[in-house]
């Protein structure tokens, strides 16, 4: 950097703008693309679980977000800013949502109405009511139903990356076949399948062989070792990325808190139904927590069919990376608050009553809804107004 | 007990290039112009003419009306020129034009010695009058006004500001340090005029040693010195009543409605100068900094003083491209270099490589949100201002924005939020005065 130092300097051709004259080194792009970080390390486990195939899925969820993108922004004749990296979140994340085993255009469509119709017919970046990867996910769910309901395939652990996880029968056989564990206790708890099932107990303790579901370690959920989709299987990736993410302030560390939090209290108190026997004669209301007495042991039950909650069904992927989407969650504190608690309800609403298996995406879309009157209704306190200047204070 | 005030930021403080640096007196020589309108209020009216001879501290304009204040030949000379010269807001303004003689003598009964505490409060508010005072903080707004409440709002606690909380400026600083008791001095007397129970000094905590000076000149004596934590906007007048005192000025309020009255410190030190020694206000300190200034530094200089006598010896980089007066988070951006020091250059900020920024879409990341002293949401505030809707910002708050620039410093968007908020208030204000107009 040039130096020069003069004795006598007339100054002009100054620039001439508002203040403040100084900014924080924050930018949208860095933002964007730290998220893009944070997501790799699930991204990566569901690769390892699931295969090449995932990777597959992934890169053709995000490559397709980036080109719609640019085609959008090329035929509006806007700046294309595919380089601040939303486009590759939103891609990334769409590809996480879906299950392994999925057909090529499942994930190209899939991000195509996420950045096409959830953002830019919204008006681009910022625009949007709609967290786009949601409503890309929500299209395929119900477009492709079929593909998005079945095909809950994991590879076997001796094959781990290499394996085709489309490969569940015949010579060489990959990767097996399961419900996944959210599936088994959303039919059990609706008073459907699985048969001579008595008690969340033996629910939870369903064998690990053979054909049926089953509801993995805990170990092995926590790392990622189970059925689900490509991103959501892995708590211990998924935590890492999102506390990385509540480290920078990018994330409110209550609004994962309170999501998670209020899924955990209300899947431990909200009463479901159990078949009692083969006949379905009885189905009986109990209460999670304390569905096998209050004793200690039987406490464990109530907790670990919580932490099941808590684990699988892409609550910590929603909780941590959806339900925090910057721009379509409310933008002050109380707001952030009752959406935070309002998606914990409505996902175990969904999850314990509702038709499917699944909770979180519709419970944060819906949530999403909200938000404008969420903001409308929640804006802060204004210095000079209200109870504080009521009195003259003191010192 | 401080407390906390909500929001506000933490930019750095590039303090170091100028806190250590003693202040260094910059003597009178050339020609210095004088702004007839270099505070809050109406100008000043001349009151010399082309070609009188004029003494160091003689006025030279009256002031006019309450909210006015007069003004002082900074030395001894020869008044050469009335004319209008670049102003700090992008108009030209009068201003009288002295040559100085070298002599810089004093005119009859200024630099005398003087017992502050025999004087009244009267008499004392008299002489801050006339010695054409007024906020050195930046605000300039007329000090003999400010120092007159009505009686229907009393004042208990009087609170100096200490606190500096731009960034790069050091002038309170080095005030406070090396001549803290005409600072403590002065707010003695205010304390005095206004009749104040409570007084504190408030002293932000990146100048411990302006602390200790304080606290030592202080003593025994019932004044706190108390120790704020660095945070930006800290200074803000509501702000540091928040802290203090744990009151709010009520909105639309003035610090009076909540019984209270702030004083930067420079001006404190100027009413002890008016009243110790009949010195009126003829000079100030500013800080040259800026990441272009190669030679920064804190200068004791007289108002009407030009630039380029700051700038020559300042060793400016041939990259700057941005002067700001003030500091960088609310200071005015200057077209040109060719302006004179006022009594509200607290600061000459030059930097290089500054940038223009377009802004893109809020991304309603809240960090405004957070940040807002005032509590306001500035995201809206700014989609509003790009949108032309004007009314629904009046229902947001627009006028309870200070402009501290907190929201637009953290927008990661590089949105102009300030900006957008001034062009409100713009609008609000021209719609106002129609509205005035038409209702005859």
């Amino acid at each position: 950097m040039s130096s020069e130092s003069k004795e006598y300097r007339h100054l002009d051709k100054l620039l001439v703008s508002s203040s403040p004259h100084i900014r924080s080194p924050e930018s949208t792009s860095r933002i964007m693309w730290t998220v893009v970080c944070t997501l790799i390390p699930a991204a990566g486990v569901g690769v390892v679980v699931f295969g090449w195939r995932a990777l597959i899925v992934l890169m053709l969820s995000t490559g397709a977000a980036i080109g719609c993108e640019y085609l959008i922004q090329r035929l509006r004749k806007v700046p294309i800013t595919i380089r601040d990296g939303s486009a590759v979140v939103t891609g990334l994340l769409v590809g996480m949502v879906l299950p392994p085993t999925v057909q090529w255009y499942v994930p190209v469509v899939g991000s195509v109405v996420a950045i096409g119709i959830a953002k830019h017919l919204f008006g681009g970046l910022g625009g949007n009511i709609w967290n786009p990867a949601l409503i890309g996910r929500a299209f395929v769910h119900v477009t492709f139903a079929e593909q998005m309901n079945s095909g809950w395939h994991l590879l076997k652990p001796s094959r781990l990356f290499v394996g085709d996880v489309m490969k569940v029968a015949g010579e060489n056989v990959d990767a097996v076949s399961r419900a996944t564990p959210m599936t088994l206790i959303h039919q059990t708890v609706t008073g459907g399948e699985p048969e001579g099932i008595n008690s969340l107990s033996e629910v939870l303790s369903v064998s690990q062989s053979g054909s049926g579901p089953f509801m993995p370690d805990p170990a092995h959920a926590l790392l990622g070792y189970m059925n689900g989709c490509i991103g959501e299987v892995s708590v211990i990736a998924l935590l890492l990325g999102g506390l990385f993410l509540i480290w920078r302030g990018y994330v409110k560390w209550y609004v994962p808190a309170l999501y998670i939090a209020t899924v955990a209290v209300l899947a431990a108190l909200l009463p479901v139904t159990m078949h009692v026997n083969e006949m379905g004669l009885g189905d009986r209301w109990i209460v999670p927590m304390f569905s096998e007495g209050t004793g200690q042991a039987t406490l464990a039950v109530g907790a670990t069919y919580v932490s099941y909650h808590l684990i699988c069904g892409g609550l910590m992927l929603g909780a941590l990376f959806m339900a925090t989407d910057m721009v379509t969650s409310p933008i002050t504190r109380k707001g952030l608050i009752i959406f935070a608690v309002g998606c914990g309800v409505l996902t175990v609403l969904l999850r314990t009553y509702g038709g499917y298996p699944e909770g979180v995406c519709f419970s944060i879309l819906l949530m999403n809804t909200a938000v404008p009157v969420i903001d409308r209704l929640c804006k802060p306190r204004v210095y000079g107004t209200g109870k504080a200047v009521a009195g003259k204070g003191g010192k | 007990m401080v407390h906390k005030f909500n929001g506000g930021v933490h930019p750095l403080s590039h303090k170091d290039r100028t806190r250590g640096l003693a202040i260094e007196v910059l003597a009178p020589n050339g020609v210095l112009a004088v702004p007839v309108s270099q505070h809050i209020g109406a100008p000043a009216k001349p009151i010399v003419a082309k070609g009188d001879a004029v003494l160091r501290g003689q006025k030279i304009g009256d002031a006019q009306g309450a909210v006015s204040a007069p003004i002082h030949a900074p030395t001894s000379g020869t008044v050469v020129n009335i004319a209008p010269i670049n102003g700090q807001f992008g108009r030209p303004v009068m201003a009288i034009h002295i040559e100085a003689d070298g002599l810089d003598a004093w005119a009859e009964g200024c630099n005398i010695e003087r017992d502050p505490d025999a004087l009244s409060p009267k008499e004392l508010l008299d002489i801050v009058r006339e010695a054409g005072i007024v906020g050195m903080g930046g605000a300039t707004f007329p000090t003999a006004f400010k120092l007159t409440p009505p009686p229907s709002k009393p004042i208990d606690a009087v609170l100096l500001n200490g606190i500096e909380c731009e960034p790069y400026l050091t002038g309170d600083h080095r005030l406070m340090l090396e001549q803290g008791e005409q600072v403590l001095g002065g707010f003695r007397l205010i304390r005095r005029i206004l009749g104040a129970k409570i007084a504190i000094i408030g002293i932000e905590a990146n100048k411990m040693d302006a602390v200790a000076a304080m606290r030592k000149i202080v003593g025994s004596e019932d004044i706190e010195v108390a120790v704020l934590p660095v945070k930006y906007p800290q200074g803000a007048e509501k702000q540091l009543i928040k802290a203090l005192l744990n009151r709010e000025v009520p909105s639309g309020g003035l610090p009076m409605d909540c019984g209270v009255v702030v004083q930067n410190c420079a001006t404190a030190a100027a009413v002890w100068q008016a009243a110790a020694k009949n010195i009126p206000m003829i000079e100030r300190i500013t800080t040259i900094t800026g990441d272009a200034v190669r030679r920064p530094g804190n200068y004791q200089v007289r108002i009407g003083t030009p630039f380029e006598q700051l700038l020559a010896s300042s060793r400016i980089t041939s990259e700057a491209n941005k002067l700001v007066l003030g500091g960088p988070m609310m200071g005015l951006a200057q077209q040109t270099s060719e302006l004179v020091v006022t009594k509200g250059t607290g600061g000459i900020l030059i930097l290089e490589h500054a940038e223009s920024f377009e802004g893109g879409p809020c991304i309603r990341c809240g960090r405004c949100v957070e940040g807002c002293p005032s509590g306001l949401v500035p995201s809206a505030l700014s989609v509003l201002g790009e949108n032309l809707k004007f009314d629904e910002a009046a229902d947001f708050n627009v006028a309870d924005c200070i402009e501290c620039g907190v929201c637009t410093f953290v927008c990661p968007s590089r949105r102009p939020i300030v900006h957008y908020i001034r062009f409100i208030k713009d609008e609000l204000r021209r719609q106002a005065v129609r509205e005035r107009e038409a209702a005859g």
